[in-house]
């Protein structure tokens, strides 16, 4: 059982769960401080809202996007797929990635 | 030295690349489900990402008020139960049963634990009065991730039937392993995307 998990695919969940767990530590760690910082508003908003931030915005949907990508290309084999099923996933993936960032920067 | 070349030299751990090279991963109607399936998710969250840009207060506010434990447990969660039925369909296709089974097996209990934490997080959310009918971003919380939630315990149902494929005792039909693995793969994807438009964007 052991020798399954010294597949290449080990080392491209390791990445994933890395991405995932970093992302979720540094959200709660920045979250925490705006509740410290709003702590008078937090009462009569009736909850702190989160506030807009395009950067922790791009990086969360890039990031989205190449974990997608490797779930695709990697576990789904994709990669070894014919060209009309790679050109399909890619086309889906390029162009929803593009109109999520579209709209959100068209909205700002 | 070739890609190919190599991995016949290097023998047993790889030969499942030569098989499945130029070669699509399952019954090639499964895949016109999953393409659609992306297709039906990508319009939800491009339209979520427009009304957004309509009222972003109210969806700033909702995306506070959501669970980013769960929701990133969960996303945990379901990329652990991707790779062990990417390792299982690996196992399978170089002809060892009984490996993938305990694999699917890991794959199946992984995944079962998504739909239980979803309980967790959607009951306190109840209670504490955010339904569809609270606003906008609640209403897409929920259809967004009751439509996944659907799609993860069909893709349980899914697993049980590879699982039962695999234990034989006719020899295992590795396209319909693929098939199954394809499927979950695609749950797995949603989920991704569902947790960055929901939980993690500002």
């Amino acid at each position: 059982m052991k020798a399954y998990l010294r597949n290449p695919l080990t080392f491209v969940w390791a990445l994933l769960t890395a991405v995932i767990v970093s992302s979720w530590a540094w959200l709660t760690a920045l979250a925490t401080d705006v509740r410290k910082a709003t702590e008078e508003t937090f009462a009569t908003m009736g909850g702190a809202a989160h506030h807009l931030n395009t950067t922790i915005t791009v990086v969360v949907l890039l990031a989205a996007a190449v974990k997608a990508q490797l779930v695709i290309w990697l576990f789904m084999e994709v990669r070894h797929a014919p060209t009309w099923l790679k050109a399909t996933t890619s086309g889906w993936l390029v162009a929803l990635f593009a109109l999520l960032l579209g709209f959100y920067f068209a909205a700002q | 030295m070739t890609e190919i070349a190599e991995e016949f030299s290097t023998g047993t751990g790889n030969t499942r690349n030569v098989d499945a090279r130029r070669h699509v991963p399952g019954e090639p109607s499964m895949w016109f489900f999953v393409i659609g399936d992306l297709i039906i998710f990508g319009v939800y969250f491009v339209s979520y990402m427009y009304y957004r840009g309509q009222d972003q207060d109210m969806f700033l506010q909702g995306h506070a008020k959501l669970n980013l434990n769960i929701g990133a447990v969960n996303t945990v969660v379901l990329v652990t139960s991707s790779l062990f039925v990417a390792l299982g369909t690996a196992a399978a296709r170089a002809g060892k049963a009984p490996d993938a089974l305990r694999l699917f097996g890991i794959a199946l209990a992984c995944g079962a634990a998504f739909p239980l934490l979803k309980l967790f997080e959607y009951i306190p959310e109840i209670t504490a009065g955010m339904t569809p009918g609270t606003n906008l971003f609640f209403m897409y919380y929920y259809v967004m991730t009751g439509m996944h939630l659907c799609h993860v315990l069909l893709g349980l149902v899914i697993l049980c039937f590879v699982i039962r494929n695999l234990r034989g005792p006719a020899k295992p039909r590795i396209s319909f392993v693929e098939t199954g693995a394809t499927y979950w793969h695609m749950v797995d994807i949603v989920w991704l995307v569902l947790f960055a438009l929901l939980y993690l964007m500002r």
